[in-house]
């Protein structure tokens, strides 16, 4: 993969934070936290799992830390983590139906946003917000996943 | 049972990378190996942000021009020009002026609270919204135009109250870690008791916990909450806020949750005292 497709992944991904922090001000009195960048990621894993592999996600996800986080090492994890899951099951992954792919993603965000708070903010923690943004990125996966496939099609030199 | 799929997924990498990054998290959380990283790497993202600002904003005021009409444009080009010169300049000096007298009107007033001289204002360069609504860590940044020295464990000021303190520069930018940080603690006293305050990780809030057998803890809600002096860092008898519940924890323990008086989304300008209380 040339090193013009990493850039226009990373910065598809670095988009999806950005609206993440663009919107959590005003998500969070409604307990919905929305994980755009973390979907769009596992997006991409899913969409090229041969081409992306353990390195380009630790960079990506190392990459996001400084940009965004407090921690570095966070997002290495969750993304290294979610991407061997995802090139253990791809081929099963790929006969599933949306809503068996959306329960799969958003579970993963959910996890995500779990391991975020037990980690970096304990008292934050709420099953609520676990709860309300299980769904919330449920319905979001499939918006994601029909937006980057069209994307990748359109502007991607990799099918 | 479901057969495996026939992928070749080599655990090898992946395990390299769970560790590498774990350790990275670890050492990171534990100690803050990288916060030199990453401040920098904040402070950068913050002069990219800027200029990339001002470059759009010529980019449009240029693209905007470009659609008034030509010949209008050629009629009334020097008489707008004019006018348009008379309004800027009459608008910059409003405002420098107007901005001036709310710095020195804000240095006076900060000189007669805080009966210190060595005061230094700042204006704020930016402030993690994102965690401050949802997390942890509240922070802000302050711009240091001029350069100023700032140490650390500094006693920042807003409005007419303390806000927090300062921790480490980043270039030109100041960082400050507000008292609603849980890694915070504020000695704090009241009219019958004493107690160390920390940051409660969500906006305005603070909490310390005291024993409930303690006979003289006659607070209510919305009592003010001032500084104690101990610690050496914040100057005593400073309201901070005012108690705005009194929870139960346990059969011994009771938490006193303080509203901050100060609210950081709401000011421009901070003041920095230079030299630390040295009462106690």
């Amino acid at each position: 993969m040339k090193f013009r497709d990493h850039l226009i992944i990373l910065s598809t991904i670095i988009f999806g934070f950005w609206l993440d922090k663009s919107f959590h001000p005003f998500t969070l009195q409604f307990f919905i936290e929305s994980n755009f960048g973390l979907l769009i990621c596992t997006y991409w894993v899913f969409a090229l799992p041969e081409k992306l592999q353990t390195f380009p996600v630790l960079v990506y996800g190392l990459i996001i830390d400084l940009l965004f986080f407090n921690v570095i090492g966070f997002n290495m994890l969750i993304f290294i983590s979610i991407s061997y899951i995802i090139h253990l099951y791809v081929f099963r992954f790929r006969i599933f139906s949306y809503f068996q792919l959306s329960v799969f993603f958003s579970s993963s965000s959910v996890f995500y946003i779990a391991c975020k708070y037990l980690l970096l903010s304990p008292l934050n923690y709420s099953y609520i917000l676990l709860i309300v943004s299980f769904l919330i990125n449920a319905v979001l996966w499939i918006g994601v996943y029909f937006i980057m496939r069209a994307f990748r099609r359109r502007f991607f030199s990799i099918s | 049972m479901a057969r495996s799929t026939p992928t070749y997924t080599p655990i090898r990498n992946y395990a390299i990378g769970f560790f590498l990054s774990a350790l990275l998290l670890f050492s990171d959380i534990n100690y803050g190996s990288f916060s030199e990283v990453r401040g920098i790497f904040k402070a950068t993202t913050l002069y990219v942000q800027m200029i990339s600002t001002s470059v759009l904003e010529t980019i449009g005021n240029t693209y905007s021009s470009f659609q008034e009409s030509k010949n209008l444009l050629q009629e009334n080009k020097e008489l707008k020009e004019e006018i348009l010169q008379i309004k800027t300049k009459d608008f910059l000096e409003k405002k420098d002026t107007a901005e001036k007298i709310k710095i020195i009107n804000l240095y006076k007033e900060l000189v007669t609270i805080f009966k210190s001289d060595d005061i230094h204002l700042h204006k704020i360069a930016s402030i993690d919204l994102r965690n401050y609504f949802c997390c942890s860590t509240h922070k802000i940044f302050l711009q240091n135009l001029k350069k100023i020295k700032i140490n650390e464990n500094l006693p920042v000021l807003a409005g007419d109250s303390f806000i927090g303190q300062t921790t480490k520069n980043y270039l030109n930018f100041i960082e400050v870690i507000l008292f609603s940080d849980t890694n915070h603690v504020l000695p704090i006293k009241s009219n019958f008791f004493y107690c160390d305050a920390r940051g409660k990780g969500k906006p305005l809030l603070i909490s310390c916990t005291l024993n409930k057998h303690n006979d003289v803890f006659k607070n209510q809600v919305g009592d003010s909450i001032y500084t104690s002096g101990l610690g050496g860092i914040f100057t005593q008898d400073i309201e901070v806020g005012s108690i705005s519940s009194v929870n139960f924890i346990s059969n011994d323990e009771i938490e006193v949750e303080i509203t901050l008086k100060a609210n950081p989304l709401e000011e421009i300008f901070y003041g920095i005292m230079s030299k630390q209380n040295n009462e106690i």
